[in-house]
């Protein structure tokens, strides 16, 4: 791995919201086309895209869909011919569009999707909460989670990269908290298109590309002879996408220095010799991480872990990861009304992925955080001392406990 | 033990007719004190245009409901047959109801010393030209009738539906009696004539029962295709197109190669070449593509994949230039065209004597009178608009 980028890698500094940051991605990605409907928090992405398309800076066809059902067709139906296309949504629009999310993975077309995570309405809100994105767990979509604007424009280009892979060929739905990321301006480090391109190669759809010269057609109405080997190959890329992520990152690595450390799915924060660990995806990393800093300071050995693969799961990663500690917190930005314990998806994902470890922690659950409330420094305090009262009972007190709930 | 019935209907025209059979054959199973139920073939398409489906009784004197169930329920396909009954005799030559099942024996379920009951106009002899040879002996047994056709939603009510259940009892006597299905026709319908036409079956079914010897029937060529493993065929749900690209000629477009879906058909189009203006409307408005172009201006009909749906011989502005005729009376799919060319006069004496004089019989009660069309053959290239042959003398 190289320790310092080439020189003119990263060629200027930019202060972008969220939001502006992958719309600066997918034009370094040189994606062709893109198609736009508007809901907050995504509404800026497309508008930060066509801006960048009226300025010259940008090269794509930008369709106004009437849906987000037909943004979403559209670009499907437009990566299929063989153009990168890109898209996204929020909350209940990005729902709208499910059943062309579901079509998508099934014809193994690699799109990338930005979605700017919001609240499932009713009643209508549009802070984070993480359910949109996360109904895509079982669907065959590559998904992973960012927690900063620097993150989210190179995750744009990575993820375009892992998607379109011939062994993966998987969409790819980048999730990244509302307002918390999607609006708020930081300086980013912009990297050159020539840097870009070495990294990313054009998209190449093989045979599979509709086009007069390969007639083909793609999804016909299939009976029960056909479906479950089809769906056994999209499990075979789900399962070849594990490799192909690690050997991204090392790339990414190579080409615009050590910028993510292997695992590479998540990030482990102070938890080299923690007894008591929090575990959440987006946002929620700096007040938690802040809090670590803080007991630290008063000798607690805690750490925080970053999740930023949610698919494929880092099963082996997480599994070999955890069962170091006596306690892990974990932190659901969302909800799963009437799962096992009433917790979060996250939980049931990170119990599931522990209960053939020989050793494992402790596991609790936090609710908090949801339709955009926010997860302060005090509250991730309150759910490491939850975590430690866990681990030194050797149970939880409560499997889940709601946070930042006025009660 | 478990009787097992498998009803080949075909998809609209016989939904409705098949369902009812399968329903009032488990209900008077039921009221004999068997354990039944029925169900249709959950992979058919039946609500394609004539396209072979099936629809299955299941029956047991002495298994519960849900070992009745675990063996013949949760199955997509039917086993064996004990009695396969054939609304339609055309399907004798055959049914494909997917692409990728490929062209499947009509009594390629049925057990040795079962019953294929088919309800036609024809004899043993004619059947058994298209049925393929099994290695055992089973029986075929004929009641008098057309196939009854109706539609999605409505239902032709001529007796079909009792007779067949007549024609069962007749067959497979512990399985239906039919003093159970007199009786239960009798308290649901108060109708003598719905009883009759039961009982009247009963004793054709008995009467025109024949052994078919294992050497009889047809040897089949059709092979069933191996589906590929999951790792054996292309990713994306991508599957090749037809070859692009055409020539005039018989066989000139290119087809789907694994789906030619003419066991959809009943009837299929005779052209008469000599009758025929070039109009183009048969090859414009054909559904299926099935028209090819030739070098000198007529269309071929690939018979291979017409499903004879008769849109050819609606839109055909020339008085019997495109007539529909039962399916049975052909042997092969061979190139009308090709006929004409090699012999104008006596390819057009063919075709009349497919068409024949005495066109389709509708019966207003299947095997209690018909009415019968009688034709006249058009002369050899007397064109005559179909609008002023329609209005009449």
């Amino acid at each position: 791995m190289t320790a310092e980028p080439a020189a003119n890698v990263y060629e200027r500094q930019e202060l972008l919201t969220g939001c502006q940051a992958v719309a600066l991605g997918v034009a370094l990605a040189d994606v062709d086309v893109t198609a736009a409907y508007p809901i907050r928090p995504y509404t800026e992405v497309m508008d930060a895209i066509s801006k960048l398309i009226a300025d010259g800076e940008m090269d794509a066809e930008y369709v106004i869909a009437d849906s987000e059902h037909s943004q979403f067709e559209i670009v499907k139906h437009a990566s299929s011919l063989g153009a990168r296309a890109f898209a996204g949504s929020s909350g209940t629009g990005w729902m709208y569009g499910f059943e062309a999310l579901v079509v998508t993975a099934t014809d193994r077309l690699p799109v990338l999707f930005l979605v700017g995570n919001r609240a499932l309405d009713d009643p209508g809100a549009f802070g984070v909460e993480h359910n949109d994105a996360l109904a895509l767990r079982d669907m065959g979509w590559l998904l992973c989670w960012v927690t900063t604007a620097q993150e989210a424009l190179e995750h744009v280009i990575i993820g375009y990269r892992i998607a379109e892979d011939r062994r993966v060929m998987m969409p790819m739905a980048l999730a990244m908290d509302g307002a918390f990321l999607t609006h708020s301006q930081h300086i980013v480090r912009v990297p050159s298109k020539e840097a870009v391109r070495r990294f990313l190669p054009p998209y190449d759809l093989g045979e599979r590309r509709l086009h007069p010269d390969n007639p083909i057609s793609i999804a016909p109405q299939v009976n029960e002879d056909w479906v479950m080997e089809l769906r056994r190959q999209n499990w075979e890329a789900a399962r070849r996408a594990r490799e192909v992520i690690v050997q991204a990152y090392h790339e990414f690595n190579a080409i615009f220095g050590a910028r993510y450390s292997p695992p590479f799915y998540f990030d482990e924060f102070m938890t080299d010799d923690a007894e008591v660990v929090l575990l959440g995806m987006g946002t929620v990393a700096m007040p938690a991480r802040t809090a670590v800093r803080r007991l630290r300071e008063k000798g607690e050995r805690v750490g925080y872990i970053n999740l930023r693969w949610f698919r494929p799961f880092p099963t082996a990663e997480l599994r070999e990861s955890l069962r170091r500690f006596r306690a892990v917190g974990i932190i659901d930005r969302d909800f799963a009304h009437g799962a096992p314990d009433d917790g979060g998806v996250l939980l049931h994902e990170v119990r599931s992925c522990l209960y053939p470890a020989r050793e494992r922690p402790v596991v609790v659950d936090f609710i908090t955080g949801l339709g955009g409330r926010d997860v302060s420094i005090a509250d991730c305090l309150s759910m490491f001392e939850l975590s430690r009262r866990a681990a030194s009972r050797g149970e939880p007190d409560e499997h889940v406990t709601w946070i930042g709930l006025r009660e | 033990m478990i009787r097992r019935v498998e009803i080949n209907y075909r998809g609209i025209f016989q939904k409705g007719l098949a369902k009812k059979i399968a329903s009032d054959m488990v209900i008077i199973a039921t009221r004999m004190g068997q354990v039944a139920f029925s169900n249709g073939r959950y992979s058919d398409s039946p609500e394609r245009n004539g396209i072979p489906c099936k629809y299955f009784v299941f029956a047991s004197p002495d298994l519960e409901e849900e070992e009745l169930e675990a063996e013949c329920g949760a199955k997509l396909d039917i086993d064996e047959a004990d009695v396969s009954i054939v609304l339609d005799d055309t399907m004798v030559k055959g049914v494909e109801p997917w692409a990728w099942h490929g062209v499947r024996p009509i009594n390629e379920k049925l057990v040795p010393g079962g019953a294929m009951l088919v309800v036609s106009r024809r004899d043993h002899g004619d059947l058994l030209r298209f049925v393929a040879r099994k290695p055992y002996a089973y029986r075929l047994a004929i009641i008098e009738g057309d196939a009854s056709f109706s539609g999605l939603w409505v239902y032709r009510d001529d007796l079909t539906h009792e007779r067949v259940l007549g024609a069962v009892a007749g067959l497979e006597p512990h399985l239906l009696d039919i003093e159970a299905v007199a009786a239960y026709l009798w308290e649901k319908t108060r109708d003598e004539k719905r009883v009759a036409a039961a009982q009247s079956a009963y004793a054709e079914a008995r009467a025109r029962t024949r052994e078919v010897r294992p050497d009889e029937g047809v040897h089949w060529d059709h092979q069933v295709p191996t589906l590929p493993r999951w790792y054996e065929f292309q990713e994306g749900i991508v599957v090749p197109a037809v070859e692009r690209g055409f020539r005039l000629g018989p066989r000139g477009q290119s087809r789907n190669p694994q789906f030619k879906r003419a066991t959809s058909r009943s009837q299929r189009p005779v052209v008469r070449f000599d009758l025929c203006t070039k109009c183009t409307l048969c090859w414009a408005e054909c559904p299926d593509e099935c028209f090819d172009p030739t070098e000198d201006g007529l269309f071929d009909v690939n018979y291979e994949y017409c499903v004879g749906c008769g849109k050819c011989a609606e839109v055909c502005p020339v008085h019997e230039c495109i007539v529909m005729v039962d399916e049975l009376r052909f042997e092969d799919e061979s190139s009308p065209w090709e006929h004409w060319k090699r012999d104008p006069e006596g390819y057009v004496r063919w075709a009349e004597e497919k068409k024949g004089r005495q066109r389709l019989a509708h019966a207003r009660i299947t095997g209690q009178g018909q009415e019968v069309k009688l034709v006249e053959p058009v002369g050899f290239g007397q064109i005559v608009p179909a609008r002023k042959a329609r209005r009449g003398p």
